[in-house]
């Protein structure tokens, strides 16, 4: 494997394709089962319970464990990426949907909202930035787990840093790791320009 | 009721995450028709990825059709992709299935390794070991060829005359009940102040800058030739046997009825001395394992 731009090139676009198809299947999932265990308080505890025992099988266990059902290549990665993001994205929707102040919600019913009109207007707008922290957290984590794609067939950037470190050539290793760094910052900035866009002005701080 | 309700809508989230995860899915599986195909995988290391490369360049030779799918990650992974049918077959040591997948205590002799694994994965996993290619990747204990030399040092026992040497090893074989505790033992070794601690990536370098003296390496890293470093003779028979062999697919096998057989012309075929150089022209990046793999099966 050699280090040409468009191997690096090919290798990002596998990265970003697993990252982000795992993210948005997390946050299709996440943001209705955090909103549904805010107002169905007794599935919180049991829910957050099974969430956070996913995030802790180690990764490589993980893998192992879904290559059985899965095969090899990018469909154990993407689920892997997908059960990995479900904990920051729903645990987040679950304490910004909580701390939506009761009296907002009350105000907003006797104005005569239905609840979906609630949900969208007053309950989402209000617990946007602490939903997008939990989104932008599963989507830095997910570009880093991705790296472990490379194990299981799937490409992406992991592929140059575990043939670099077994073959001791660092520019291998860093022509993975630095194109993964940026791919982190670069979706966490847009996510952030993303949240910044679904704020409504009124509540807008600057 | 409500309670009823809260739970329905839960598994209606659930279910409609599943079907979305599963449309994705179905939707990604575009190369599945790999059924005429020898899936052949393989570890991340540079030997691994020769091996397979090797491999899948015979079969082609001979008319069958590969898929490569190689590398893949560490013994577990590769492992259970063979065992759960992903992969057809990989380049496995005999004894890593042995110690690592077994989790048997360690043997030193090899005909007992195979004999043991053989008969472990044919009855529990449907897996075969076909003949080993001829080399054994085990630890050793290295030192510079000049130095070697001018001691009189060939062989391990010879170095319980020389407690003056410094030995630098690698964390890992520093810790293990196969590594230097044993060794140490089954030898009466001793080193002035005890052996150091080095990355395992940096020792061989070390040795031929003279910052140590003995090393603990891998028998067939191509660093050793590079280096001119030589490997000591294991004269008491103390390292397990690590020997390469293709860890097949029973079924593989019976769906490519020639598969076995063309693979058996493999069998014994390679040197401890050719790996060891084909694994230093890829490592040091002048040539691709498929490169190094296509001369050597011209020969």
């Amino acid at each position: 494997m050699g280090i040409t731009t468009a191997a690096i090139v090919q290798a990002l676009l596998e990265h970003l394709q697993i990252t982000s198809l795992a993210l948005a299947l997390a946050v299709l999932v996440g943001i209705p089962l955090g909103i549904h265990i805010a107002r169905e308080r007794f599935l919180a505890g049991p829910v957050l319970a099974v969430v956070s025992a996913i995030q802790t099988v180690p990764s490589v266990a993980l893998l192992g464990f879904l290559i059985p059902l899965f095969g090899i290549g990018i469909k154990p990665a993407l689920v892997a990426l997908f059960l990995y993001s479900l904990l920051p994205i729903v645990r987040n929707t679950f304490a910004g949907v909580s701390q939506v102040d009761p009296a907002a919600i009350e105000a907003a019913q006797g104005m005569g909202m239905s609840d979906r009109q609630i949900l969208r207007h007053v309950t989402i707008p209000q617990s946007l930035p602490v939903l997008m922290a939990g989104i932008r957290t599963a989507t830095v984590l997910s570009v880093g787990v991705a790296t472990l794609a490379a194990y299981i067939g799937a490409g992406g950037l992991g592929a140059f840093i575990f043939r670099g470190i077994t073959m001791v050539n660092s520019q291998m290793v860093l022509a993975g790791a630095i194109p993964a760094a940026a791919l982190a910052l670069v979706l966490d900035g847009l996510l952030a320009l993303v949240e910044r866009w679904l704020t409504p002005t009124g509540l807008r701080e600057d | 009721m409500r309670r009823l309700r809260a739970i329905a809508v839960l598994m209606a989230i659930l279910l409609f995450g599943a079907a979305a995860l599963g449309g994705v899915l179905a939707l990604l599986d575009r190369r599945s028709s790999s059924g005429d195909m020898v899936i052949i995988g393989s570890k991340l290391d540079t030997e691994g990825i020769l091996l397979a490369e090797i491999l899948s360049q015979r079969l082609e030779q001979s008319g069958l059709r590969v898929d490569r799918r190689f590398p893949l990650g560490g013994t577990k992974i590769v492992f259970e992709a063979a065992r759960s049918g992903a992969i057809d077959l990989y380049p496995e040591y005999t004894g890593t299935g042995l110690m690592a997948i077994l989790e048997h205590p360690p043997m030193t002799d090899p005909a007992a390794v195979l004999k043991v694994v053989r008969e472990q994965f044919a009855a529990r996993h449907d897996l075969v070991w076909l003949d080993p290619f001829g080399f054994n990747n085990t630890y050793a204990l290295a030192m510079p060829q000049s130095l070697a030399e001018r001691l009189g040092v060939r062989r391990i026992s010879d170095l319980a005359r020389h407690p003056e040497l410094r030995a630098g090893f690698a964390p890992e074989f520093l810790a293990r009940p196969d590594g230097w505790p044993g060794l140490r033992e089954k030898y009466g070794l001793r080193f002035g102040d005890g052996p150091g601690t080095m990355d395992a990536g940096l020792m061989y370098q070390a040795a031929a800058d003279g910052q140590v003296d003995v090393i603990s390496a891998y028998s067939t890293d191509g660093r050793i030739d590079t280096l001119h470093l030589l490997v000591l003779e294991d004269d008491r028979r103390f390292f397990p046997p690590y020997e390469a062999a293709v860890l097949v697919r029973r079924d593989a096998l019976a769906r490519h009825p020639r598969l076995g057989e063309v693979l058996a012309t493999l069998g014994g075929r390679i040197p401890e001395a050719d790996i060891r150089k084909m694994n230093a022209q890829i490592d040091a990046g002048t040539k691709s394992a498929a490169e190094v793999a296509a001369e050597f099966l011209r020969k």
